[in-house]
Order: C-alpha cells, then sequence, then structure tokens
C-alpha cells in the first residue's frame, strides 16, 4: 500500500502524461527509444484516483510535491496525512493542529523553496536542436519544473537531467513532456552534454561580468542570494 | 575618436568572427547599460503559446546575481551607446572619449532569444543612447521590439526606455510591443535637470509619462480592469494611504483618484494616445504595458535633497500610477565642475534609506510629509525611517497588540504587512502574549519600545526617548554598516515573498 501512494505520488505531477508514457515516441529517438512501464503504475493510478475522488485534486498535488522531498520520514508523513484526509476531507490541509499536517507543510515549503531555486538557476545548453540541462537537487523536483519549462518553451525540444536521481524530464516541441528513469549507459552518454561547445556560453558570461558595478562590489550578498553550493551547472560559474 | 571600434552605421570593422564582434558589442552595451537600476520582470503573467517562445510570470524570476548582488533577470543592453546628447553624470555622453558600439536590430533579437532558451534571462531590457534624434532612436527601439515579437515570435518579457522627445506615436507602438515602459526622471527638479542634462527638457519626460499613463488607464479599463493598478492587498486594511482612501478600496476601485482617472479618461480631456498606431502593431492585440511605467532618479550627483526626492516620487505615484520609482546612488564616473569628485563614495546607504522611505509610502500607508520635512530635508541614515517617524511620535505609543488596528499596526518598528496580517489572523482565537509574536518572527528588539500585550511590556523598559533612539541606532548600524562596506541586496523577489503579495 505504501508502495503504491509513493509511487503514485512520484509519478504525481505528470499523471496526465502516463498514457503517453506507455506509447513510445517515434520522433524521439535521441536518446530513448522506450518508456519503462510496469503494472505498479496501475496500482498508483488506482491510489491516485481515490485521493482525487475521494479528497480532492489540491490535495493531491500537494502531496505530490512533498513526495518529491528526500526528508526520511516524508513517506510516512505522507501516508498519515492521506489517512486523516479521507477522514476528513479537503481541508486536510489546513489543519495544522495535527503534527503530521504540520510537518508535511513544512516539507511542501522547502521542497517548493528547493524547486523555485532551480526554476531561476537551470541553464540548458544546446546540443543540436535539443536543450539540455543538468541539475543535482537534493530533492526529486523534476517534475516541479515539467510545467513551468513546458510553459516557457513550448516549442521546443529540451531535458531537463536529475543527475542525482538519474531521472530526466523530456519534452518534445508541442508535445506533452513526461518523465523517465535513465539506465546507466544513457545516464553516461548524457554525462558530456555540458563538454559540448555551446557559442552563447561565453557570450552570456561576458555580459554576466560586465553587468557588474565594480563600486558596488558585494560578494557576501552575491554569495547569500546565489549559495555556492548550487552554481555547479550554472554556465556563468562554469 | 580613434578608439572606436564600431561605426554608427552598424558597419562593423570585424569580419573574421562575426561571434566575436558581437561578443564585443554585447561587451561595451551591456557595461553602458548598467547602471540602470530597473531589472525587474515583474508585474505580467501570461502564459505560454505554443508556436512561440516564453511566458511571463507576475512575481517575476531572478536568474542569476552579478558580483555586485544584484539580480540579473533581463538582458539589460543598450541598442546603442554612441550618444550625441552631453548629460554631464552619464559615462555615455557624447563629450567622453569610450569605445562606441551600435547593435543591429536583428543581433537584439538574436541575443534575446538564445540567452532565453537557455534560461539565463527573464527577457530584455532595452534602452539607448540618442543616435541620430530621439524619433530616429525610438524608431530604431519599436523596429527591433516588432521583430522580436513577429519574425522570432518572442512572448517573453519586455522592459522599454522611452527616450525623452520622441514623438508619441512612436512611444504608442512601443507600448504595445513591450510589458513595460518607462522615462527616467533622472533629476528629481527642473533646475537639476537642466544643470545636468542641458539637452533634455523636464516637458519632454512628463507630458510623455502622463500620455502613457492614460494609455495603460484606457486599456485597463477597456479590458474590465480598474483603471489604476491594484496595489499591495495590505494598503486595503488602511484607512488612508498614497494611493487613496479605504472605502474606495473597498468598493473594487484603487482609490478617489481612481474615480476621478476614469472620469477624466472617458471625458474628452484625456491625454491619452489616440492616433492610430503601427498597423501590424495593434494587430498584435496585446494590451498598452500591461506592466505598467516606472522611473529612475540618479542619487547624489547633484544638490537634490531627500525631501525633493520623496515628495516627487509621491507625486508619480499619485499621479501617474507608476509603478515603481528606482533609486541610483551615483557612481563618479565624469570628470566635472558640477558633480562629486572622482573617487567620491557612493551614496548607498542614502540609496537604502530612500528605498525604506519608499516602501513606507507604498505599503505602510505614509505620506511624504511624516517621513521628512522641509525644514529638516534629509532623512536620519543612522536610523531608519519608520523608526525615525516612531521616535518623533513617542506620545502616540505603546500600543496595545490585541486591540490595535491595522494602520496603527503597521506604524510599529520591527512589524511589517505580513507581521500584521499575522496578528490580525490570531487575534481571532484570543489573546496574544510576546511569545506568539516571537514566532510570528516579529523583530521584538525593535517593537519592545512600542507594544504592550495584554497591558504589560516585555520586561521593564527604559522608555526615555533619547535611550531608545540609541538603542535603535545601534540595532541599525550594523545594517548600516553592511551597506557601506559594500552594496545593498537587492532580490526582486524579496518583496513578494516578505509582503506576500502581488506585483511590483
Ligand atoms: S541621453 Fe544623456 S543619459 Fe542618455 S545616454 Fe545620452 S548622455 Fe547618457
Amino acid at each position: 500500500m505504501l508502495t503504491c501512494i509513493y509511487e503514485a505520488s512520484a509519478s504525481g505531477l505528470v499523471h496526465k502524461n502516463i498514457r503517453l508514457m506507455l506509447e513510445p515516441i517515434q520522433q524521439y529517438t535521441l536518446f530513448d527509444e522506450y518508456v519503462h512501464v510496469s503494472s505498479d503504475s496501475a496500482k498508483a493510478a488506482k491510489v491516485m484516483d481515490a485521493i482525487v475522488t475521494r479528497i480532492s485534486y489540491q490535495v493531491y498535488r500537494e502531496l505530490a510535491l512533498a513526495s518529491m522531498a528526500y526528508e526520511e520520514d516524508v513517506l510516512d508523513n505522507i501516508y498519515h496525512v492521506l489517512l486523516l484526509g479521507f477522514h476528513h476531507g479537503p481541508s486536510v490541509l489546513e489543519m495544522v493542529q495535527y503534527a503530521d499536517v504540520m510537518r508535511n507543510a513544512e516539507i511542501r515549503l522547502r521542497v517548493k523553496r528547493e524547486a523555485n531555486r532551480f526554476q531561476e538557476f537551470v541553464r540548458f545548453h544546446q546540443i543540436g536542436n535539443t536543450y539540455i540541462s543538468h541539475i543535482e537537487p537534493k530533492s526529486k523536483i523534476v517534475t516541479y519544473l515539467g510545467p513551468i519549462f513546458a510553459d516557457r518553451m513550448p516549442s521546443i525540444d529540451f531535458m531537463i537531467i536529475d543527475d542525482v536521481h538519474k531521472e530526466a524530464l523530456v519534452h518534445p516541441a508541442d508535445s506533452p513532456y513526461y518523465l523517465r528513469r535513465l539506465t546507466e549507459e544513457e545516464f553516461n552518454r548524457l554525462q558530456k552534454t555540458e563538454e559540448v561547445n555551446d557559442q552563447y556560453t561565453d557570450m552570456w558570461k561576458t555580459f554576466f561580468q560586465q553587468i557588474a558595478i565594480q563600486e558596488r562590489h558585494n560578494e557576501r550578498c552575491q554569495t547569500n542570494l546565489f549559495p555556492k553550493w548550487s552554481r555547479k551547472h550554472v554556465t556563468e560559474f562554469m | 575618436m580613434d578608439n572606436q571600434i564600431f561605426y554608427q552605421n552598424n558597419q562593423t570593422i570585424y569580419t573574421a568572427n562575426p561571434m566575436k564582434g558581437l561578443e564585443e558589442k554585447l561587451a561595451i552595451l551591456a557595461d553602458a547599460a548598467k547602471y540602470d537600476v530597473a531589472c525587474t520582470s515583474s508585474g505580467v503573467s501570461r502564459s505560454g503559446k505554443k508556436g512561440y517562445l516564453g511566458n511571463s510570470v507576475a512575481a517575476g524570476v531572478c536568474h542569476s546575481f552579478a558580483a555586485d548582488g544584484r539580480c540579473i533577470s533581463l538582458l539589460k543592453i543598450l541598442m546603442s551607446n554612441a550618444c550625441i546628447y552631453d548629460c554631464k553624470y552619464c559615462c555615455n555622453r557624447i563629450s567622453n572619449d569610450i569605445p562606441r558600439a551600435t547593435f543591429t536590430p536583428e543581433e537584439i533579437c538574436t541575443l534575446t532569444i538564445e540567452f532565453y532558451k537557455r534560461n539565463y534571462i527573464e527577457g530584455l531590457f532595452l534602452s539607448s543612447g540618442v543616435i541620430g534624434s530621439p524619433d530616429k532612436t525610438m524608431e530604431k527601439i519599436c523596429e527591433t521590439l516588432r521583430l522580436l515579437r513577429t519574425k522570432y515570435k518572442f512572448n517573453g518579457y519586455i522592459h522599454v526606455k522611452a527616450i525623452p522627445g520622441a514623438s508619441s506615436e512612436l512611444l504608442y507602438s512601443a507600448g504595445l510591443l513591450a510589458d513595460r515602459i518607462s522615462i527616467n526622471m533622472e533629476m528629481p527638479t527642473n533646475d537639476s535637470l537642466q544643470n545636468m542634462a542641458p539637452d533634455k527638457d523636464m516637458s519632454d519626460i512628463l507630458l510623455p509619462m502622463n500620455q502613457i499613463a492614460d494609455t495603460i488607464a484606457r486599456f485597463r479599463v477597456a479590458s474590465g480592469k480598474s483603471a489604476l493598478f491594484e496595489r499591495a492587498k495590505i494598503n486595503n486594511y488602511l484607512v488612508d494611504s498614497i494611493w487613496g482612501q479605504r472605502q474606495e478600496h473597498i468598493e473594487g476601485g484603487n482609490g478617489d483618484q481612481s474615480y476621478k482617472r476614469a472620469l477624466h479618461i472617458l471625458s474628452a480631456g484625456d491625454s491619452a494616445m489616440q492616433h492610430p498606431a503601427e498597423r501590424k502593431d495593434i494587430a498584435l492585440g496585446r494590451t498598452f504595458a500591461p506592466g505598467g511605467q516606472s522611473t529612475q532618479m540618479i542619487i547624489g550627483a547633484s544638490g537634490e535633497t531627500d525631501y525633493q526626492l520623496i515628495h516627487t516620487s509621491q507625486a508619480l505615484y499619485r499621479k501617474f500610477d507608476l509603478r515603481r520609482v528606482f533609486y541610483s546612488a551615483y557612481i563618479p564616473l565624469n570628470e566635472d565642475a558640477a558633480l562629486p569628485a572622482l573617487g567620491t563614495p557612493v551614496p548607498l546607504l542614502r540609496e537604502h534609506r530612500l528605498y525604506q522611505a519608499d516602501w513606507l509610502l507604498r505599503y505602510y500607508g505614509f505620506y511624504a510629509n511624516e517621513i521628512v520635512s522641509a525644514d529638516q530635508p534629509n532623512l536620519d541614515y543612522a536610523i531608519d525611517p519608520k523608526c525615525n517617524w516612531a521616535l518623533r511620535h513617542m506620545e502616540l505609543f505603546p500600543v496595545e497588540i490585541n486591540t490595535a488596528t491595522p494602520d496603527v499596526l503597521l506604524r510599529i518598528p520591527g512589524i511589517g504587512p505580513t507581521g500584521v496580517k499575522k496578528i490580525l489572523s490570531a487575534r481571532r482565537y484570543g489573546p496574544l502574549n510576546f511569545d506568539m509574536l516571537k514566532k510570528m518572527r516579529i523583530v521584538l528588539k525593535r517593537a519592545r519600545y512600542f507594544i504592550t500585550c495584554g497591558g504589560k511590556t516585555l520586561g521593564l523598559l527604559n522608555l526615555d526617548d533619547a535611550y531608545i533612539r540609541r538603542c535603535l541606532t545601534d540595532e541599525c548600524r550594523e545594517e548600516a554598516m553592511q551597506i557601506t562596506d559594500s552594496g545593498m541586496q537587492y532580490r526582486q523577489t524579496n518583496l513578494f515573498t516578505d509582503f506576500g503579495l502581488g506585483v511590483g
């Protein structure tokens, strides 16, 4: 049961793409020929349906957000919140008098902060006609970034690769995006994309240097706002 | 000029590697644009469209932070720095011997699109020195934006600068193509402008500002919105603020001004731009500058006082419904008898205090004359302006947290709009104590001198004015040191997370 809930939540934000995940996608042969499907998805879909119909879609989305977190207690926490949810209905997430609900809110806030940071700092490299980026988040936030970047660049082929969790968010131009677990071989091949020379990289570095005002130099402030740990794949610091 | 590396007719002298040439231009024209402080991409919410590139997020998105700690959200460039004017404070003035460059419209489009696709930026901030004439410059700017919106199908954020003196037909086009349009005041008074920018005329700044304000309002009314922009929600709790009185807030307008403005627009005397704009621009079906207009004033180049600056800002907010007034601490770049000598420290702390005063106007229900007076025309930089106001009005304190109205709560040092909202909602369930205030992140170090909770103060307090002033000044000192040391922190999203409000 727990695993099912977890599966459902983890694939949460892209559930509308599940059908798509079942089909091989012809035009997208750059790195992926097939997409994993296991019987778990069916079970997960059932749990998902139960949450949406018996609690609410809003709650489902919020819990999906929580499920991206790395916190050790998150699984257990979601499970308990769900139990409360089936009992109290759609207002469950406002009932902060329950310690579990409070904890859940904390986790969601942290995940959201982390995800928003990556929304700002994701950097794409152009490889052929595809734009590829690597990130190393603590939480599994690529699905959170999915709708954001799909709206931003609807007609562009792009991929956001989570190097930590070895997952990729794949967005073919003008089509829905989907999530994909990377095989070892795919992962290794994709590692090299940042070495490919992209002619706008230097252009951006130049801009980045020129736009700072020397007389106002303030490294402490820059580090506060753009912590060193989050600079790893960021073009202007590479 | 021998060291020109590009000529104004856009003929680059680099032929071997066009990308290198573009990079050199970018270096010159980003450097030339960096003194403009506005870099926010906020104020417009627009989803993406198939076939187009980009969207716009109301709260704005910062993509990076430069070495000076300032947020980078837009590709901030000048179209050209080959300016024919000679504004004393400006590094691009004609009398300076510096490398000059001019982008072609296509080059600007390419850079914007390519940077956008890599998630470096949220959009474009385009300004320019005057090339040939204001109209010629504005025409080139419009041509660039038109190309970007049509051929390049760019749907992201654009902030365009209006060139003072350009015709209103061109400003109309620019507003239809961009999300925000702004004309820099640079100086708060006519005299200082004449002295500093002999080629500019205050009426070339204020008239278009007025026209833009009316055109924005007209478009808003036509799309079923209130004529004036909605302001931060906290203003709805206030009986009175520079945005108008509460009665009107609640009735959905935005103060009595809103009503007058609406009447004004609907009557014949309105100065909104009426003439047909470039047909192609109308056909795009865009709203005129949905993100509103803003302006910038330079701090510390001429002898302007804080009194003049803050009163001018208030007038701009009220009259033209500006979204923001930005303050830019002057960095001595040019040698000129009328300017501070080279090497004069940059007035960063003053700039910071002005921003604080500006927030008091926009979010706290203060009027300019409460913050600074004609006989003491400058702020006390040692202490933040809200603490300073409270110290001058000790007769109004202490305030009982459990019963005070939102207006009064908002005036207590250490309590901001978020704190007020938390207090109001928590009060409904029972009385508050200091412990709860602490959990709500109220800054008790400041607030303690001004409040009671259930009739009690926090510990024994010495309520001598001079003593409190000393304590609060000490409290402000660390903050002040950080700023004078280096730069201040800019992060456009702070406002939104701090205040949990709409757009800035
Ligand atoms: S018009 Fe004045 S402020 Fe603008 S670029 Fe030219 S010299 Fe500088």
